[in-house]
């Protein structure tokens, strides 16, 4: 024994075994391999018959030693030179590392445990950085003495750098939604990049701009300036320099927006992986420059649609609020004042009121005109018309302003050929407008107009020498708004929107209009307009007007120019009649008689003394008038139509509003009585016919003091109440409004002449097409009748039609004098602020929406269903057109496809792509769209509304945010969804035993998404012997952190596992590893050793639900033995491990506790419900038991935690491949003979099974023939609990049985129907399969 | 290597020849027993053979195909394992099955 060959102590050892034998042992410590004591040449036996890659060193000099899974994993450019050497040698470089270890190990005898240990080896040719996962344990000779050790070891380079990458991919991809600018964007990819320097020793950022490149960021080392050649990556190509890669940021559909120059680590080699992630990270910094990009142009035009729409919302509601009221008010006294004919000075003053109210008239219209235009309400009607003749009109109209400011004036207006088509009113404001703007900045020189025929078009243009404007300004000349400023001008006065009307106007007549200026010089506009009607809407043509005056609107424009002139005294124009000298206004009084001529001699006689008269014909015009506007005195005869004058007292006492105003009765009717009367109605006064007019004027004024004495306090009230900026309204018990103030008036358009109000009040929304609206309003009238106050804000709709919103507020108090209960309430107006609001809740809900989403698809259906609800349409579409294919339709109830829609549906949705980019597009046929960018192409939005239901300004407003919005989430989403697809390509990697052996089928589910990853795992390991390692373990936690620890745990399990092929053993050693690894605490394990030949088990259980054992009877078993407490818990007894035999066909089951664990149902209740399903499922195969068992027991709502499923039923299926030979007949018999003895079935069966196999072989082994000697034959068997199946397959074609030729033929078939329960055979072009099926007779 | 298989023929104390087959018969070595079963037919003469299958554990349907042509003049003795084989394909009449 002891003079043993050297060839015969590495035998078995294959290359490496040969050439350790080839090495000098005489000249090692060690001496000739013959001479070796036993346990070195066992230990070398183990060595080398090992798969897994293992070193040992034996001796003084340690010397080395190595098995061939060592040398391909590990061992390199080393291998054959380091056999036999010293392992100090052959580790030199790590020998600081790894030589106190092994030390360690020498002197205690305790074995080390080292995970993912970085070591840089030179097995290369350079050093690199790899890790590994090892154990050493002491090695002793036949004495028991210490004297070398083993080192199992597993590399885990390729893993340890995956997952470094991995996580830098995936912190590249996270997605902080605070970064909103480039700059931001690279300085958080920067951080990411830099996080990880051993794969990016350094990075630099460029971004090409128009000079050149530029520096954006820089991570890691320190690098010199230099310049990088650009040609590569201009071009879309990666290229690497020295230990640099310059990798591209590629723009879809662009060139790259700049390069990355990826330093390289130095000890790893340039592969495709290493490679493949310097482009992926590339990738992310490049998407997210895309990203923000278009962020912040997407921002910018949302910022500016806003900005827009602030400014004007403002301005109009400024406007039509402030100004047009006061505006009326201040024009109807002035002209009544200037119809009387007041005195030079007076009328000096009235006139410049009367001038400011126009322009101030002219500009409020001017503003209404643009609002008018932007709606699409603007209704022109064009009519042939003489262009020169118009022009020359207006033009006209200036001459004498024109001439009053010293300037010349050239009309130049020859008659055209043709007509031109214009909207009179229109045409009007441009001339108009134009020649204003002219002279106010004109000072020398002159005004020039023209008319010209050019071409098709005509050509009109209005010249002036003035101040000119500055050539920067040009570009913004029509822009609304703007105005220039520090120009030498005639007034400060103007809003800088007359230009920009201009600009409208012209461009509803098809036409354009130009402006050349220097400085100093002058400016000319040139406007176009072509001959004909084919360029305009053939629905706005109307036929010529009747006797065209071109000046109807001129007053205004030229009593503004005058009044910039000097020494304005032109008033004339307005020429006031004749009018008597009045005494100062003493009072207002309201005249009613039915008799004209008694009424002008009374209105007459009270003007006189200085009244403000106004005079109705009857009782009825009289209460109407009072309600208007409430006079301090009125005079009224008894007898007249309608209703005569005690029922017109008896009507003013009993509203509130006209209770205190005095009256004072005129009548015929003498005497006592008819006096009384009248003063018992509620008269103040009562005169009788003829009167004096002293005597009337007398009681005339003596009313009116005495009425002012009275109500002073009343009148306060009234002021008080028409002051305030609020509404405010009263409403008796039944909720009718009796008293209203002027901003009631102003908000709703609705006055004081039409109280009292009773509800249904007319500003309700109506019921038919806002329902919405109605209720929310029917909902408050009962709060407000109901409650002693509250307050409510509900839609309401304006006298004109257009729906505001009011929020509103009321107390109930009691009338002190009739003792009666009446509301009073305040309200106004929060139209914008409610829009604002809406907008703010829409754009937060659709954030939240794209935030949830973890799809395009799914993001885009949940979006559509939140438009379909914020404007309650019927129908919501979205079309994406990717240019080469059908447009993909999403609906908001998963709708047709795009083949599918109505034709004119598919039309709508084809124009609004047509449209700009996010601008709005409503219609009247009810509805509204948008098109905006969605990753795969345009998308074409269109929301359907309810018949009736208008799509206001505020509506599109917040559609195109919305859509910006919409626009860039799915953009984001989109590019989540490919990082997450490069991630889980990655996950997948760390997950699972790339092959399952035969007989087994394994399920995982995780329960965070979309990890694919958990803290669950499964685990088969091929042992030495054929035996199977089975391990099944839970962590605690999900999600990345636990996956992580997992990651660590099973690939510990499985080296200690091939270390110790003992269950126990291998927990107890977990244990220690575990108490190290934070997180691992406390995790379960199954660990199991099977012999698939015997279906021997050896188990052990840290903690771990028990396996379970279904017979293929139905019998359970629980493998409940071998308990112990999860790992890294103390365990005084040790771990126990128990033994148990699979019977045949029998399945076995691990599982983890989120297959089984419900929620308020003990853990026995799952463990017994999955049992049943897989006793109920034993007559399955193998595969689609796991199947069944994942569907039957998922939770409602889907599992909750990580799941990992192991089955496997003994045996494990028998597969054969063999030559298509006879000769290979009988060991084929041999091998299925056993595999069915395994699977216990009886001999009678097993023999039927025998002979049925052989014939199908047999008649494989014929067409194996016929096709040549290369024809192979494969044949698969498996179990259930009751049936065997046979597959036997082979390349060739049958021959059709026919005994009647050949008796003795083609039995073999009949044979294989007569023994089995169930064959076919199906014949195809690749071959013929004859599948044998025999039930198992229990 | 064709399947392992053996013969040998003897005369039964009644005088009939015997052919005593040991192993497995299939298509790779049908030809020997062939073989052998024409020279205990021809030494038969016109005597019956027996051939005596009780030490044959497996036999397909080549096998088989060498008795049908001889059916007139062969019995068959085969173990209970044969026995349902023999009797698929209609030998059942010309067996003996001894245990």
């Amino acid at each position: 024994m002891s003079n043993a060959s050297a060839a015969e102590v590495f035998a078995g050892g294959g290359e490496v075994g040969h050439d350790l034998a080839a090495v000098e042992w005489e000249s090692t410590p060690l001496g000739a391999p013959g001479q070796w004591p036993q346990s070195l040449r066992t230990a070398v036996s183990i060595l080398l018959s090992s798969r897994f890659p293992m070193w040992m060193a034996w001796g003084p000099e340690l010397t080395f030693f190595c098995n061939a899974a060592y040398r391909r994993d590990t061992l390199g450019r080393k291998y054959p030179w380091a056999l036999g050497r010293p392992a100090s040698e052959v580790w030199a470089e790590i020998w600081d590392d790894i030589g106190p270890r092994i030390e360690t190990v020498l002197s205690t005898g305790q074995a080390t445990w080292d995970e993912a240990l970085l070591l840089f080896v030179e097995r290369s040719g350079y050093p690199e950085e790899s890790y590994h996962t090892f154990s050493y344990s002491p090695l002793r000779d036949d004495d028991g003495d210490l004297v070398g050790m083993l080192c199992v070891v597993s590399e885990v380079t390729e893993r340890v750098i995956g997952e470094r990458r991995m996580a830098t991919l995936r912190d590249l991809g996270s997605d902080p939604s605070a970064i909103r600018t480039e700059q931001q964007m690279l300085t958080f990819a920067a951080a990411q990049l830099d996080r990880n320097r051993q794969d990016l020793p350094f990075t630099l950022i460029y971004l090409f701009t128009e000079g050149g490149v530029e520096l954006a960021a820089a991570t890691g080392a320190e690098q010199e300036e230099r310049e990088w050649p650009t040609a590569a990556v201009t071009r879309g190509e990666t290229q690497q320099i020295g230990q640099a890669l310059l990798v591209p940021l590629l723009q879809q559909g662009g060139s790259p927006y700049g390069f990355m120059v990826a330093g390289l680590n130095e000890f790893r080699a340039l592969d495709d992986g290493y490679r493949g992630f310097i482009e992926l990270a590339a990738g992310h910094v490049a998407a997210g420059i895309a990203s923000a990009r278009s962020y912040e142009a997407q921002q910018r035009r949302a910022e500016e649609l806003a900005e827009l729409d602030r400014a004007k919302t403002a301005f109009f509601s400024n406007i039509s609020h402030e100004f047009r009221t006061p505006l009326t008010l201040i024009m109807g006294p002035v002209e009544d004042l200037l119809d009387r004919g007041p005195d030079g000075q007076t009328r000096a003053e009235l006139d410049v009121i009367q001038r400011n109210a126009l322009r101030l008239g002219k500009l409020v219209n001017t503003l209404l005109d643009f609002s008018r235009i932007e709606a699409g309400r603007m209704q022109a009607r064009y009519e042939p018309a003489d262009l020169a003749t118009a022009t020359a009109e207006l033009a006209s109209v200036f001459q004498s302003a024109v001439e009053r400011a010293g300037l010349t004036y050239k009309v130049d207006c020859p008659p055209l050929a043709q007509p031109v088509f214009l909207d009179r009113g229109m045409w009007e404001k441009i001339v108009l407008n134009l020649l204003s703007n002219a002279l106010k900045f004109t000072f020398t020189g002159g005004i020039s107009v023209t008319v010209r025929a050019e071409g098709d078009a005509a050509v009109v243009t209005v010249a002036d020498t003035g101040a000119g404007v500055p050539e920067a300004e040009i570009p913004r000349l029509f822009e609304r708004f703007h105005r220039i400023d520090n120009t030498q001008s005639r007034s400060n006065e103007g809003s800088g929107i007359g230009l920009a009307l201009v600009k409208e106007l012209v461009e509803l007549h098809g036409g354009t209009i130009t402006a050349d200026s220097t400085l100093g010089e002058g400016t000319t506009f040139t406007i176009r307009l072509r001959f004909g009607a084919e360029h305009l809407p053939p629905d706005a043509i109307v036929p010529v007007g009747k006797a065209a005056d071109w000046k109807a609107g001129a007053g205004p424009y030229v009593q503004e120019a005058l009044r910039w002139l000097p020494g304005d005294e032109n008033g004339d124009e307005n020429g006031g009649e004749n009018a008597v000298r009045t005494a100062p206004t003493k009072a207002r009084l309201l005249v009613a008689d039915d008799n004209a001529d008694m009424r002008d001699y009374l209105t007459r006689l009270l003007r006189s003394a200085g009244h403000a008269v106004e005079a109705v014909g009857d009782g009825q015009a009289a209460l109407e008038a009072a309600r208007v506007h409430n006079p301090d005195l009125i005079v009224s005869d008894v007898m007249m139509p309608r209703l005569d004058g005690l029922q017109l007292v008896a009507a003013l006492r009993a509203d509130p509003r006209t209770a205190g105003t005095p009256v004072l009765l005129l009548s015929a009717r003498a005497g006592q009585e008819a006096s009384i009367e009248g003063l018992e109605a509620g008269a103040d006064d009562y005169l009788v016919k003829p009167f004096s007019s002293a005597e009337l004027l007398a009681r005339v004024r003596a009313n009116v003091e005495l009425a002012r004495l009275r109500n002073h306090h009343a009148r306060w009230r009234t002021a008080l109440i028409d002051s305030l900026q609020e509404a405010f309204f009263v409403c008796d018990e039944d909720g009718a409004v009796i008293e209203i103030n002027s901003t009631f008036t102003d908000i709703l358009g609705y006055g004081p002449e039409g109280l009292p109000y009773p509800p249904v009040h007319p500003w309700w929304p109506d019921q038919e097409s806002d329902p919405d609206g109605y209720q929310q309003v029917a909902a408050a009238f009962a709060l407000l009748v109901d409650k002693t106050h509250g307050s409510y804000t509900i839609p309401v709709s304006h006298r004109d039609g257009h729906v505001l919103w009011v929020a509103a507020s009321f107390n109930q108090v009691r009338d002190p004098d009739s003792g009666r209960r009446v509301i009073v309430g305040t309200f106004r107006d929060v139209t914008a602020e409610h829009y604002a609001v809406q907008r703010e809740s829409a754009l937060a809900a659709l954030s939240v929406r794209l935030t949830e989403a973890d799809s395009l698809p799914g993001a885009l259906s949940s979006v559509l269903r939140d438009l379909r609800d914020l404007w309650q349409a019927t129908q919501v579409y979205a079309a994406v057109f990717t240019g080469d294919s059908t447009p993909a339709v999403t609906t908001t109830d998963g709708g047709p496809r795009w083949d599918e829609l109505p034709g004119h549906q598919r039309q709508i949705l084809a124009s609004v792509r047509d449209e700009a980019l996010l601008t709005p597009v409503a219609e009247r046929t009810g509805g509204a769209g948008i098109s905006l960018e969605h990753p795969n192409g345009t998308m074409a939005l269109w929301v359907q509304l309810a018949e009736n239901r208008p799509f206001t300004e505020q509506d599109q407003t917040l559609l195109a945010l919305l859509a910006g919005r919409l626009g860039q989430g799915l953009h984001r989403i989109h590019q989540i969804d490919q990082q997450r697809e490069t991630a889980l390509a990655l996950q997948r990697a760390i997950l699972g035993p790339a092959q399952l052996p035969a007989g087994f089928a394994v399920r995982y589910s995780p329960a965070t998404r979309p990890l694919k990853v958990g803290g669950d795992w499964y685990d088969t390991v091929a042992l030495p012997d054929e035996r199977i390692g089975i391990v099944v373990g839970d962590c605690v936690g999900h999600g990345l952190q636990a996956a992580t620890v997992m990651g660590q745990l099973r690939s510990a399990c499985r080296a200690l596992l091939l270390q110790n092929t003992d269950p126990a053993q291998t927990l107890t050693a977990l244990d220690r590893f575990a108490v190290q690894l934070p997180g691992a605490m406390c995790a379960t394990v199954f660990c199991g050793v099977l012999d698939p030949v015997t279906g021997d088990l050896a188990y052990a259980s840290a903690g771990h639900p028990p396996a379970v054992v279904t017979h293929p009877d139905g019998t359970l078993d629980l493998l409940d033995q071998g308990r112990s407490r999860p790992l890294g818990v103390h365990n005084p007894s040790g771990r126990p491990e128990a033994h148990y035999t699979v019977p045949s066909r029998a399945t076995l089951l691990l599982y983890t506790d989120g297959l089984v664990e419900r929620r308020r149902l003990p853990l026995t209740d799952g463990i017994g419900r999955v049992a049943v399903t897989v006793q109920q499922g034993r007559g399955a195969s193998i595969e689609d038991l796991a199947t069944e068992v994942m569907e039957s027991m998922t939770p409602d709502g889907g599992y909750d935690d990580d799941v990992a499923l192991l089955l496997y039923r003994q045996p494990g299926p028998l597969e054969l491949d063999f030559p298509a030979e006879s000769t290979r007949l009988a060991p084929v018999r041999s091998a299925l003979r056993g595999w069915l003895a395994r699977a216990g079935i009886d001999p009678t069966t097993a023999q039927n099974v025998l002979v049925a196999a052989g014939e199908a072989c047999a008649n494989a082994i014929e067409h194996g023939h016929r096709h040549g000697p290369a024809g192979r034959i494969r044949l698969i068997a498996t179990a259930t609990a009751d049936y065997l199946r046979l597959t036997v397959t082979d390349s060739g074609r049958w021959k059709t049985p026919r005994p009647a030729e050949n008796p003795h033929r083609g039995r073999g078939l009949t044979l294989m129907r007569a023994l089995m329960t169930e064959v076919t055979v199906t014949t195809g072009a690749a071959g013929t399969v004859v599948g044998l099926q025999a039930r198992i007779p229990q | 290597m064709s399947t392992e298989l053996t013969f040998a023929t003897v005369q039964d104390p009644d005088g009939a020849t015997v052919l005593s087959a040991a192993g497995e018969i299939d298509m790779s070595n049908a030809a020997e027993f062939s073989a052998a079963l024409d020279g205990a037919l021809a030494e038969a003469g016109d005597a019956p053979v027996v051939v005596d299958l009780t030490k044959v554990d497996y036999i397909d349907s080549a096998g088989l195909a060498v008795v049908f042509p001889h059916i007139d003049r062969v019995r068959l003795v085969a173990s209970e394992v044969l026995a349902p084989v023999l009797t698929v394909v209609g030998l059942d009449d010309v067996m003996t099955v001894r245990a």
